[in-house]
């Protein structure tokens, strides 16, 4: 048993579920702004790559992980433009933009690169040198706590960011003004409209930091997660945020929690394999208890509202 | 709006979306071009373009490009069933995504059949697509019922039964049914008998499961708009509140609506194993179910249009795989024109002023004819 | 005028792009601080009217004059900066927001800049709420709110920007007696306090309760302005109800059978915590039109919604021809042969993107006749639906165009061309001509006449005076979820007399009323 539950397996999944958490919160955001946003897995496969490429272009790290937030908002506003102002259909420019995601990724790899078949691996690893990934911090004091320590400290500079984004993210929708705006054009825009917030501009603002937040999302996979871009290398984590969205009831920390499980069981998956254990088995997991959860959750909802209509009749009878 | 003048607008549309898609694909093709110097990159491109327009049907000596064209022909087969799948459930409003999962299910199970059961010639294939598209159906269900019931998005519920697919086959495969003689991870060999017979000879890949797709093309199309079930699902789809007002038993197609794309997803899964494999080695979703939705908007949820859309795919496919080959254009582009084109395709106000001026042309058509007709 | 006038409308006139004439030089003049009523029937033109104060709508001509100055209203934004705010019918809150954060939504007190000031914002509820006595939980979430605290939260946000004048839509439509009484001091209150009050309303004892003056619209048109005080239910009745024309519908003398459907009973409570059907009860015989009177909003929606399944009642019994229906689905009330004209007909009645043989089609596509085998009889259906648009006078170019291309009428005549040819024995038809033309309209009218003098028992809803009364053969008027009038025969009934019956202020003895029942 402590084989697998030593601190490695521990701060593997912290590691495992930052990225994760960059696309959780994406969905959160867009959610909560009456937005089914889709295109995440596109978006975060698009600044993976340009993250890592600018960062090898501009020699820092730094400056890569701007280019990363930059395009995921840029992509997120072109899917807006062709959602709000084109009126196509949410769901499908989202998947256009994973399809332009997945293909234009590898489209413009293989031109850098230079290989234009097989189906060798395609991607970066060769451009990239460790002074070009984010940093890992080493937090002092911290460090030194012995078993916390080895499970909190030396983890990437995102990492952290992810994490704290949970509670900047928490404070962004119910501590500041913008957050109420979007929560009430998402919840009755008919409302927002009447005391004058725009809808659409909060429908492009939405998207926008949820093109941000996938973008540090994929900054972490090309640049910290894994060195430098390569083909699906996203794995489908766009998609995964939006089952750690439902599953969390479309809170913040609810859906960091649901995104840990999803880490675990990823992680769990790995160590797996060292022992024998079909990966196989352990990865569909975090899918299965999607399912299952939004049933249980659907049938509660249910149960709830029979019963609050019944107490209504219950207390009507009472006041007759 | 008048028929003629829908027509137009739509033909208009497809046009403009296709030409928008095809401007783009140029840039980067250009962009792509190795060489140095505007008028050599400007070369590249042009060969590239013919690479992509004309090489899937014309060889570069002028003669009829008969491999590429029967391979074009051979790779519509898979899209087509997604196709078909897709139009189906979205034509109920469905946005099950799951034909992905689907396809890779009824390969295998399929595969599967084909491997071990002891069953004769021509009823083997049979058993095993029926198996194939049994399995999918099954498992299409689970989104399908809990829609209908709980109200659950089976977007988010198809998206992840993809992946449980995906990895329990993964995980069937590496545990019991790989053949351990081979280096990569495949099963055994699919017994001869099971594989369906190629339409054309020399080694197209041209099964009989191209015309089992267009058989699946027509039951659909009659299905869809000649028989009582097509007709209230695709109801359902128009205005669900009227159908339920109308008596319309609306769970019921819902699930439905599913099942039967689950069907199709998993017979052509079935179909594509038996007619173009000796083993079973997808280990990843094959993307199949992706297509299958930009074939359904390009027929605009249509089943009869669902050939030329898949075609049309098809070809693009052929074309920017020719494209890398001679041009070292990466083919990924497909996925890249594939996406504008559905963008634009199903944008509802894409070129909405021209179809404001079509409406008023044709209430202005009607006016006249009226007059004159006194 | 000596005294100010807060709002003055002059020679407004509202004409849509599908021609139809809202409001027509309609003057309307409030004075400041009094508390005006704005009647009329549903379709009068009282929602467009303030519509338009309230810049949601441009007029076509006609002048506005916000406390003496012209003014040019484009949005909600430019009436709220020119002191109108409007409480809406249907509240425009967010409900996982606080009551205190929905009342400051759009301006916000901020702290540092970029947070929000919570305190601030609970103060500025609290202020106002004290002030102008809305007592309202400014933490709480308004999705747990009562309707009552809802409208007062409403209110609130319209006086914290700024409004001096308020226009307040159908407010006692969704509040219990009680809230309405509450309701009615706090305006007192406000109109004390200067404030300027619009009321739109039916509610005749409402009116004559809190309203200093009354503008009554009809058809589009002002009628006149009333002194409350100088006022009589009756003349006022009179003047919102009275008929100008006389329909003379033909008809020969129902010769009503038995007894077809039987509601008993019938109590509905809503979401909102409002009894909307009280103890109705009523029979419905074959070949006979009852028809159901009353303004609209008095329980006549949830009838219908009850008869054809779309809610489900408290207590009650419905029975046709003595067989429970009590919560069949829609498709088994249809297979008993029970027809329902919806009153959203684009919501319900039809797929507006299906063609004209699709929609007629789509409560028979499992009769036998239109199916061979597994697939559709093409040349059966083609042939009974090109009958009955011919039948219908249906004006559409093929039966493949899409009915949403249709006029309103004739969209109209695709539902009836549906409804009525199923042999239908019983008929609801709810609101069956609203918003048609003539032709149509009289079509439809005489179908129903035709079907149930051959036996159909019709169930005419209607908040057309005109056509409930001379349409029907007999007549219940509803009024706050209750049956309070019976009248076997509608000759000779007085526009007055019905008026009074519909604004509540007369009611028929219970034995009367109990005729209805034919027992």
């Amino acid at each position: 048993m402590s084989f697998i539950f030593n601190t490695d397996f521990f701060f593997s999944i912290l590691r495992i579920t930052a990225p994760i958490i960059f696309a959780t919160l994406a969905a959160v955001i867009s959610e909560k702004g009456g937005i089914s946003n889709i295109g995440l897995e596109g978006t975060m496969m698009m600044s993976a790559l340009f993250g890592s490429l600018f960062s090898y272009y501009s020699g820092s790290w730094i400056m890569g992980v701007l280019a990363a937030i930059l395009t995921g908002m840029i992509v997120s506003v072109v899917m807006a433009f062709f959602s709000f102002n084109l009126e196509t259909d949410i769901i499908l420019s989202g998947t256009a933009v994973n399809l332009i995601g997945g293909g234009g990724t590898i489209f413009l790899v293989r031109i850098i690169t230079g290989l234009t078949e097989g189906t060798q691996m395609t991607s970066t690893n060769s451009l990239i040198s460790g002074k070009l990934q984010v940093p890992n911090i080493h937090i002092p004091i911290i460090k030194n706590i012995p078993v916390l320590g080895d499970i909190l400290s030396g983890h990437s500079l995102l990492t952290y960011t992810a994490f704290l984004l949970v509670y900047l993210v928490w404070i962004l929708l119910y501590k500041t003004p913008l957050g109420l705006k979007i929560r009430s054009v998402g919840e009755n825009p008919d409302a927002a409209k009447s005391v004058g917030v725009s809808v659409i501009k909060m429908q492009y603002t939405v998207m926008i930091l949820a093109g941000a937040l996938s973008g540090l999302g994929g900054a972490y996979m090309s640049m910290s997660y894994a060195r430098g871009f390569s083909q699906d290398m996203v794995a489908g984590r766009g998609f995964i945020a939006l089952a750690a969205q439902a599953m969390g009831g479309g809170e913040p920390l609810g859906s960091m929690l649901s995104a840990l499980v999803f880490g675990t069981a990823q992680a769990l998956a790995v160590k797996a394999s060292a022992i024998g254990v079909d990966s196989n088995l352990v990865s569909p997991i975090p899918y299965v208890v999607t399912i299952i959860g939004l049933t249980i959750f659907a049938l509660n909802a249910r149960k709830k509202e029979k019963v609050t209509n019944k107490e209504i009749k219950n207390t009507m009878e009472v006041i007759e | 709006m008048s028929k003629r003048n829908s027509l137009l607008f739509n033909v208009v549309r497809s046009l403009a979306a296709i030409a928008i898609a095809l401007i783009v694909a140029t840039f980067l093709v250009f962009f792509s071009s190795t060489s140095t110097g505007f008028l050599e990159k400007l070369a590249d491109t042009a060969e590239a373009l013919e690479a992509l327009l004309v090489r899937p049907f014309i060889k570069a000596n002028g003669t009829f490009n008969s491999k590429a064209f029967l391979d074009v022909l051979a790779s519509m087969i898979p899209i087509m069933f997604t196709g078909l799948a897709t139009t189906v459930m979205f034509s109920a409003n469905q946005f099950n995504l799951g034909s992905e999962g689907g396809i890779m299910l009824g390969a295998f199970i399929a595969a599967l059949s084909a491997i071990y059961l002891p069953l004769p010639t021509i009823i083997l294939p049979i058993v095993s697509i029926l198996l194939g598209s049994l399995a999918a159906m099954l498992v299409l269900l689970i989104p399908a019922t809990l829609k209908a019931k709980l109200n659950i998005s089976e977007m988010v519920n198809s998206l992840m039964l993809n992946y449980i697919i995906m990895y329990l086959i993964n995980f069937v495969l590496t545990s019991y049914v790989a053949d351990r003689s081979k280096g990569q991870l495949v099963t055994h060999q699919i017994q001869k008998h099971a594989a369906l017979p190629q339409l054309v000879g020399g080694g197209s890949k041209l099964s009989v499961g191209f015309i089992i797709g267009l058989i699946a093309v027509i039951l659909v199309t009659i299905f869809m708009y000649r028989t009582r079930w097509g007709y209230n699902i695709r109801m359902i789809g128009k205005n669900q509140e009227f159908a339920r007002y109308s008596g319309i038993n609306v769970a019921f197609y819902i699930i439905l609506a599913q099942a039967i794309g689950g069907i199709l997803a998993g017979m052509g899964g079935a179909v594509e194993m038996l007619g173009r494999y000796n083993a079973y080695d997808w280990k990843a979703l094959p993307g199949y179910g992706w297509t299958g939705i930009t074939v359904a908007i390009l027929a605009n949820n249509n089943p009869a249009f669902v050939p030329f859309a898949a075609f049309f795919m098809s070809f693009l496919g052929k074309g920017t795989e020719l494209m890398s080959t001679y041009s070292n254009v990466p083919n990924q582009l497909l996925n890249i024109i594939q996406a504008i084109i559905f963008l634009f395709f199903a944008a509802n106000n894409f070129l909405s002023r021209y179809r404001q001026r079509l409406v008023v042309k044709s209430a202005e058509e009607e006016m006249a004819s009226e007059l004159g007709g006194k | 005028m000596s005294e100010q006038l807060a709002i003055e409308m002059i020679d407004v006139t509202k004409i849509y792009p599908n021609g139809v004439v809202a409001n027509r030089d309609v003057n309307f003049r409030v004075k400041k601080g009094e508390i005006h009523a704005l009647m009329g029937e549903n379709g009068a033109g009282k929602s467009t009217l303030m519509k338009i104060l309230f810049g949601m709508e441009k007029p076509t001509h006609g002048e506005i004059y916000v406390n003496g100055d012209l003014v040019d209203l484009s949005s909600p934004h430019d009436a709220i900066s020119k002191g109108v705010g409007m409480v809406h019918q249907h509240f425009m809150l967010v409900p996982s927001l606080t009551v205190a954060e929905n009342i400051v939504l759009g301006m916000v007190p901020r702290k540092k800049g970029v947070f929000i000031d919570f305190k601030e914002a609970i103060k500025i509820t609290q202020d106002y709420s004290r002030k102008y006595n809305l007592p309202v939980d400014p933490f709480a979430k308004v999705a747990d709110i009562p309707v009552g605290m809802k409208q007062k939260v409403e209110i609130l946000k319209a006086l914290v920007r700024g409004a001096e004048i308020l226009i307040l839509d159908e407010p006692t439509a969704v509040l219990t007696t009680q809230e309405t009484r509450e309701l009615f001091i706090e305006l007192k209150n406000l109109k004390e306090k200067g404030f300027t009050i619009i009321f739109i309303s039916h509610k005749l004892n409402e009116i004559m309760e809190i309203t200093d003056r009354m503008t009554i619209l009809k058809d589009g048109k002002s009628v006149g302005i009333y002194e409350t005080k100088d006022s009589t239910p009756e003349s006022i009745s009179r003047a919102m109800v009275g008929r100008d024309v006389v329909l003379g519908i033909e008809k020969e003398k129902s010769n009503p059978t038995d007894t077809i459907l039987k509601v008993r009973n019938l109590n509905y409570v809503n979401a909102w915590n409002k009894q909307m059907l009280k103890n109705v009860s009523f029979s419905l015989r074959k070949g006979e039109i009852l028809g159901v009177a009353g303004v609209e909003g008095n329980g006549q929606k949830e009838l219908v919604d009850a008869l054809f399944n779309f809610i489900e009642v408290d207590s009650g019994e419905i029975e046709f021809k003595g067989e429970s229906i009590l919560n069949l689905s829609q498709g088994q009330l249809r297979s008993r042969n029970i027809s329902l004209v919806p009153e959203d007909r684009m919501l319900f009645g039809i797929a507006a993107n299906a063609s004209v043989k699709e929609n007629i089609i789509s409560d028979r596509s499992h009769y036998p006749k239109y199916n061979k085998g597994p697939l559709f009889n093409m040349s059966e259906i083609n042939k009974d639906v090109n009958q009955l648009v011919d039948d219908f006078l249906i004006n559409c170019s093929s039966l493949e165009q899409n009915v949403g291309m249709l006029s309103g009428g004739n969209i109209q005549k695709v539902v009836v061309a549906r409804e009525f040819s199923s042999n239908p024995e019983l008929i609801i038809a709810d609101q069956p001509t609203r918003g048609i033309d003539v032709g149509a309209t009289e079509f439809i009218r005489s179908k129903l006449i035709e079907l149930s003098r051959s036996g159909a028992g019709v169930l005419l809803i209607s908040a057309d005076l005109n056509e409930v009364m001379e349409l029907s053969d007999s007549l219940i008027i509803m009024s706050g979820g209750e049956i309070v009038a019976y009248f076997e025969d509608t000759k000779g009934l007085e526009d007055d007399e019905m008026g009074r019956f519909m604004l509540g202020i007369d009611r028929q003895e219970d034995s009367k009323i109990q005729e209805v029942c034919y027992e």
